[in-house]
């Protein structure tokens, strides 16, 4: 739909006009170059016509049984080669200039009153004076009309006033005759210059139609512009969709896989580990001194167990697909019990969650293993070497009551390449991690509706923000 | 007057090239179409003055001339046109005799005698003029061997007419062509047609515009041919 009133509309219509301008001085321009072209061309042939014409009519004089060139043929030769000149010259360098076009009006009556020379005053070559008009109608411009029209009742005016015989036929003309003679050529002037009106016009109306003819062109190319975009985009979503499903098709694979390899595996490690204690605990509890290889050796496989424990117990963490139970629940105190089950060794660990935050409705088991995970994330990306390690937990209120939990180190911060696939499965940084810690916090904050993302620059640590939606329910503490 | 200010300033090359690209841009183009314009006028009033330019005025003979060998009759004027055989100017006229024949040639006899100089080609007169001539219902065409004719009747251009009437006195002498080979309405023709409907006695002349019919310029002048027809109008006076 068009906006018919208001301010873009009177803004299109100014735009069409000023085009509808622009296209009709362009077409008007277009039609003075073309008519000069025209008359150059005429000039030329009159030229040669009036040659031909002198050396046919009249190319002697005659003294007796002497002959000697005719006047005319001079008259012909130069005089009609000087009126053509100028609007030759001007045509070729001045197209379309007005001065052109006057002076082709000029000329051109000029040639009619050679022309009506060369021919002996012949009734039918006066003819010519309203073929000129006609022709100069082509410039549709009533002045060049008035010129051509000036010129003839001069023409008229002086040679009735030095030869009147030679214009009326006798020797004392009333003063007005030269008007009677001047009196058809404004007759059809007057007809000329309507036809030029209706022509002028024509030429604004087309000029309006192709001015909004553009215009809705535009429109319409701007609208396909637009569609086009649209479809990138849209395509480009698409795309996007499509990987995530890929991803996720594998992430589920992956998580077959080790949801079965992390059952299979539990109840062999558990023998192993009761196998361990019990070998520990004789050798230990023996009185015979025990050797310190033996003793070595048994604090290796106690400490590999605890990790390859730990390990089994990602891989099920990561496997297990359970609906978030949702329940109302203050993330202040939730947040200390994380920070009290994680090993912090020299890092300060600052809950600043507010105590008037609004309670969100969360898993309570889930999220507290994703506030573990992540802090347990950030206090080991603080080198062990550093004295000021802080990870600080925020929260807060998000766009449209939704709910935002950051949880911020100062670390060394997180490579750009890796910050891209940092909680993608199996993928870690340490030398000692599963690479399973973050991609279990993507995936119980993707089962909270919510998204997750790291901002960090190297050298200045990392944070990483939940966006809980205000799906979530919520309420006040 | 300012690029010319801005010359004698001194100064760059720029201001000059701006001076002299104004004078290129407005000044010479006006000064060329003033000089056209000029040139073309003064060119077309040149034409117009040759063409307006009558033959020397010649006095005609007061009578019918005695010596000629023309046959004149006695119930009707009668009008002698002498034209140089050759002369594009005489086309013009023989149009106008066409229209003054069309208009009162019951009332008139018409005679044209086409000038023949003398040791010129057989049949050197007889040109599309003469076969025009011949079309004019009315009109008797004649060769004028040697000028003889056109002497008697003080004919020294292409074109003169001599109306005599019945009484074989003249009354007009002159052309019928406002200008030199130029149709159309003419104070010659007017006269004629008017003299022709009214019978007026008195002598009427108009200029004439033609080739002169005699290569000798004495022809052009009152000189001796002058007196030749001088003498011989005397001697044919009272002899119609």
């Amino acid at each position: 739909m068009t906006d018919t009133n208001g301010p873009n509309a009177t803004a299109h219509a100014a735009a069409v006009s000023r085009r509808a301008t622009q296209l009709f001085e362009e077409h008007r321009s277009s039609v003075y170059k073309r008519a000069d072209r025209l008359f150059a061309r005429l000039m030329v042939a009159q030229w040669l016509f009036g040659i031909a014409l002198a050396f046919a009519y009249s190319p002697y004089a005659w003294a007796g049984k002497q002959a000697s060139l005719h006047v005319h043929v001079y008259a012909a030769l130069f005089l009609g080669g000087a009126i053509s000149s100028l609007p030759i010259v001007l045509t070729l360098r001045r197209p379309g200039s007005p001065t052109t076009r006057y002076v082709n009006a000029i000329a051109q009556v000029l040639w009619s009153a050679l022309l009506i020379h060369l021919t002996g005053g012949r009734i039918e070559t006066h003819f010519h004076v309203f073929g000129s008009l006609a022709f100069l109608a082509f410039y549709r411009d009533w002045r060049v009309l008035l010129v051509a029209t000036m010129v003839v009742a001069c023409d008229h005016l002086l040679r009735g006033i030095m030869w009147p015989e030679s214009v009326y036929g006798i020797a004392n003309p009333e003063w007005w005759r030269f008007l009677e003679h001047a009196w058809w050529v404004l007759f059809e002037d007057t007809i000329l210059i309507f036809g030029m009106a209706d022509s002028i016009r024509e030429m604004r109306a087309i000029a309006v139609r192709q001015a909004e003819v553009e215009a809705l062109s535009e429109r319409l190319a701007h609208s396909e512009q637009e569609k086009s975009r649209s479809l990138d985009v849209a395509l480009s979503d698409l795309q996007r969709s499509h990987l995530v499903v890929l991803k996720t098709e594998k992430l589920a694979a992956l998580g077959q896989l080790a949801a079965t390899i992390g059952h299979e595996l539990r109840n062999p490690f558990a023998a192993v580990r009761n196998a361990a204690s019990y070998v520990s605990r004789k050798l230990t509890g023996s009185a015979a001194p025990l050797d310190p290889k033996v003793q070595e050796f048994l604090s290796i496989i106690e400490r590999e167990l605890a990790v390859s424990g730990k390990i089994i117990a990602d891989l099920l963490e990561f496997a297990r697909e359970r609906e978030p139970q949702l329940k109302p629940c203050p993330l202040l105190p939730l947040v200390d019990e994380a920070v009290g089950l994680v090993n912090a060794g020299r890092v300060r660990i600052d809950n600043q969650v507010p105590r008037d935050m609004p309670v969100p409705s969360l898993d309570r088991d889930q999220f507290r293993q994703v506030l573990i995970n992540l802090i347990q994330n950030a206090v080991e990306a603080i080198p062990s070497s550093a004295t000021n390690g802080q990870v600080i937990i925020r929260g807060e209120l998000s766009g449209a009551s939704g709910v935002r939990v950051s949880v911020t180190d100062n670390g060394p911060g997180i490579p750009h390449e890796a910050s891209t696939r940092i909680f993608e499965p199996m993928f870690t940084t340490k030398t000692k991690g599963t690479g399973l810690g973050l991609a279990i916090v993507a995936n119980m904050v993707r089962a909270h509706r919510g998204s997750i993302d790291v901002k960090s620059a190297p050298g200045n640590g990392a944070t990483f923000i939940i966006d809980l939606p205000a799906a979530i329910p919520t309420e006040l503490a | 007057m300012g690029y010319l200010l801005g010359m004698r300033s001194g100064p760059s090359g720029g201001r000059i090239r701006l001076a002299w690209e104004r004078v290129r841009g407005s000044l010479l183009p006006t000064a060329a179409i003033g000089i056209w314009f000029l040139g073309v006028a003064i060119g077309v009033g040149a034409l117009q003055r040759y063409k307006s330019s009558p033959a020397p005025e010649q006095v005609p003979p007061s009578v019918w001339p005695t010596a000629s060998q023309l046959p004149r009759v006695a119930d009707k004027p009668t009008l002698v046109l002498v034209a140089h055989p050759r002369c594009p100017c005489t086309r013009a006229t023989l149009h106008e005799l066409s229209v003054l024949m069309a208009r009162a040639g019951a009332r008139v006899t018409a005679d044209v005698l086409f000038v023949r100089p003398t040791g010129v080609a057989t049949d050197w007169e007889k040109t599309d003029l003469w076969r025009s001539a011949e079309a004019i219902p009315g009109v008797n065409v004649r060769s004028d061997e040697g000028g003889h004719e056109a002497a008697l009747f003080h004919a020294v251009a292409s074109g003169q007419i001599v109306l005599f009437n019945t009484a074989g006195r003249e009354i007009f002498a002159g052309g019928i062509t406002g200008s030199r080979g130029h149709e159309g309405d003419n104070p010659g023709l007017t006269r004629i047609l008017t003299l022709l409907s009214n019978g007026n006695a008195e002598s009427a002349k108009a200029p004439v515009f033609g080739c002169a019919l005699s290569e000798s310029r004495d022809l052009d002048k009152k000189g001796a041919l002058a007196r030749l027809i001088d003498d011989g109008s005397s001697r044919s006076e009272g002899r119609p």
